[in-house]
């Protein structure tokens, strides 16, 4: 019932062909029609003629509205809790960017849904869609509009060296648990320029290759906290918040983050979590 | 244009943004002549702020443009490099500028574009042709400059410049008098260099923006107060738990009132702070 990958990659794939020859054309700033219609034509494109309902207060999105630096644009997405548990996947969609599907994020059985946050690029004034999707299928969506512009083809690396230094290099900070029934929230950092391949290069004529993480895999004792499918709109040095309940919280782990970027680069890296304190 | 010492001169940007109105001459931009050849120091912001200092050099010497040094990536320091192409001098630039034009050439360009319409027409990325990846003596005739290529600091292309004869150091965008420095390089590292800077006697020094000269080192202390205290304050709201879209509101907040264009560059340095510390 949901959309295979290959399925997806090939809906984007035409849709990125639909907005590069409607970007063709000079554009002005777009009625709130166009911008309906623009939804309209990404929500068929990633999930066919799936019923997407309002999400009302069941999801909501928190960016600001208007970014200081639009390739670095903080962006959470809240889920109710009473929807929490029933939720297997979280799509963010950044509407007038050229590559529109941000994330997708895979729930897996320890995942703690209410809020993940991450850092996007953000092209021009648009709506941001955020869409959960639940084990039995259903789509709710919510909006929020941003003001900024220039994200996806801003300059990227302030230290060059230090970035190719760095490449592939996570941090991972844990915030102290205060009871053992409390989910860990964690803040992952990944070292990676995730080009966006929309930069060139002035002397050579050439663009810069896009170079970015495609997929991020979280587990904790073997067992996923998510998986995450994602693209050139994640803002260089991806990062990510989110939340995880251990099945046995009384006991230590390990938790690990797996990436796989469009260089066919591979990255690995654990880190221990102690066991719950005693009440 | 101010000879602000024996055959130093400096043209004095103001303090805007760039614009059409102002042709991007928004930085400290000059030239120093010797016996034998003229350095140029950053040609301007454009193609037309190029052609008129060239002008300025012309009307004041016969003696050939041997170089014209690129102190670092931005805009408004290098853009005017095409007024000089027909003068063959070596273009000097940071061993890690080539780099940092690849990545941004094309957007800057695109921006000044945006910015100036007609009047950036001719301005181009000019590749540099002669790299410093640590010191450079240029000899201009019984005057030598001392070129200096720093660590990511402003940038991570960053060059200074120091014209023995006159004791004049030419800081270009490692120093910011008056107007809100820009950081694009290095908090951690900017705060390095000028330690170090600081410690190098000169009679004067020139900042990329600000009065066309000033006592040297007592003209950095605001410049390094600003960068102590947005690395300081910066630290305490990553320490906090403060967000990266939330830190610039109370981060470094004593600063406001005290440069000119806070409002325009505080956050973005706070956000690239805040970037930077992150991984400590």
């Amino acid at each position: 019932m949901g959309l295979t990958r290959s399925m997806l990659g090939r809906a984007i794939s035409s849709l990125l062909l639909l907005l590069v020859v409607l970007g063709g054309a000079a554009r002005a700033e777009p009625s709130e029609a166009e911008r309906a219609a623009r939804w309209s034509d990404l929500r068929h494109a990633i999930f066919g003629d799936r019923v997407v309902e309002d999400a009302g207060d069941r999801v909501a999105i928190d960016a600001p509205e208007r970014a200081e630096d639009a390739a670095i644009v903080p962006v959470t997405i809240r889920v109710s809790e009473t929807l929490g548990s029933e939720i297997r996947g979280l799509y963010l969609v950044i509407d007038d960017n050229p590559s529109p599907l941000a994330a997708h994020f895979v729930l897996g059985p320890l995942a703690d849904t209410k809020e993940i946050t991450t850092r996007v690029r953000i092209d021009d004034y648009t709506y941001l869609h955020a869409v959960a999707e639940t084990k039995d299928g259903r789509l709710y969506a919510t909006a929020q509009f941003i003001k900024a512009a220039g994200g996806c083809s801003a300059p990227a690396g302030k230290d060059q060296a230090l970035a190719l230094e760095r490449l592939g290099k996570m941090k991972l900070t844990l915030a102290e648990r205060l009871r053992p029934d409390a989910p860990i929230n964690a803040k992952l950092l990944i070292s990676h320029p995730n080009n966006s391949g929309l930069q060139m290069d002035q002397v050579s004529r050439n663009y810069i290759p896009a170079d970015f993480m495609q997929t991020l895999e979280i587990t904790y004792n073997g067992q996923s906290v998510f998986r995450l499918e994602s693209d050139i709109a994640i803002s260089e040095d991806p990062s990510f918040s989110f939340s995880f309940r251990p099945s046995d919280p009384g006991a230590a782990g390990v938790i690990k983050a797996e990436i796989l970027d469009s260089s066919r680069r591979h990255f690995t890296q654990s880190w221990p979590v102690a066991a719950a304190p005693q009440i | 244009m101010t000879e602000i010492a024996s055959g130093v001169f400096v043209h004095n940007g103001v303090h805007e943004e760039a614009s059409s109105g102002n042709k991007d001459a928004i930085a400290n931009i000059g030239f120093i002549i010797g016996a034998d050849a003229v350095a140029v120091i950053d040609p301007g912001g454009s193609f037309e702020e190029g052609a008129a200092l060239r002008r300025a050099i012309v009307a004041r010497t016969d003696r050939p443009i041997r170089y014209v040094i690129l102190t670092h990536v931005h805009p408004d320091h290098i853009f005017g490099a095409a007024a000089f192409r027909d003068d063959h001098p070596e273009f000097v630039g940071h061993a890690k500028l080539p780099g940092a034009l690849a990545q941004r050439g094309d957007y800057y360009l695109r921006r000044l574009r945006g910015a100036l319409g007609d009047e950036a027409r001719g301005s181009e990325i000019v590749p540099p042709t002669l790299l410093v990846a640590d010191r450079l003596d240029l000899d201009l005739g019984g005057r030598h400059l001392l070129v200096r290529a720093h660590g990511p600091a402003h940038t991570d292309n960053d060059l200074t410049v120091f014209d023995e004869s006159t004791r004049t150091f030419w800081l270009a965008d490692l120093l910011f008098v008056d107007r809100i420095p820009v950081i694009d390089g290095s908090i951690v590292g900017w705060l390095k260099e000028l330690r170090e800077l600081i410690a190098l006697a000169a009679d004067r020094a020139v900042p990329g923006h600000g009065p066309v000269f000033v006592p040297w080192p007592d003209a950095a202390d605001p410049e390094r107060r600003y960068l102590e205290t947005v690395e300081r304050e910066t630290r305490a709201a990553i320490k906090a738990g403060i967000g990266i879209a939330d830190a610039y509101r109370d981060v470094a907040k004593s600063e406001r009132g005290r440069w000119l264009l806070f409002d325009d560059y505080h956050a973005r340095n706070v956000t690239a702070s805040y970037k930077e510390l992150e991984w400590d």
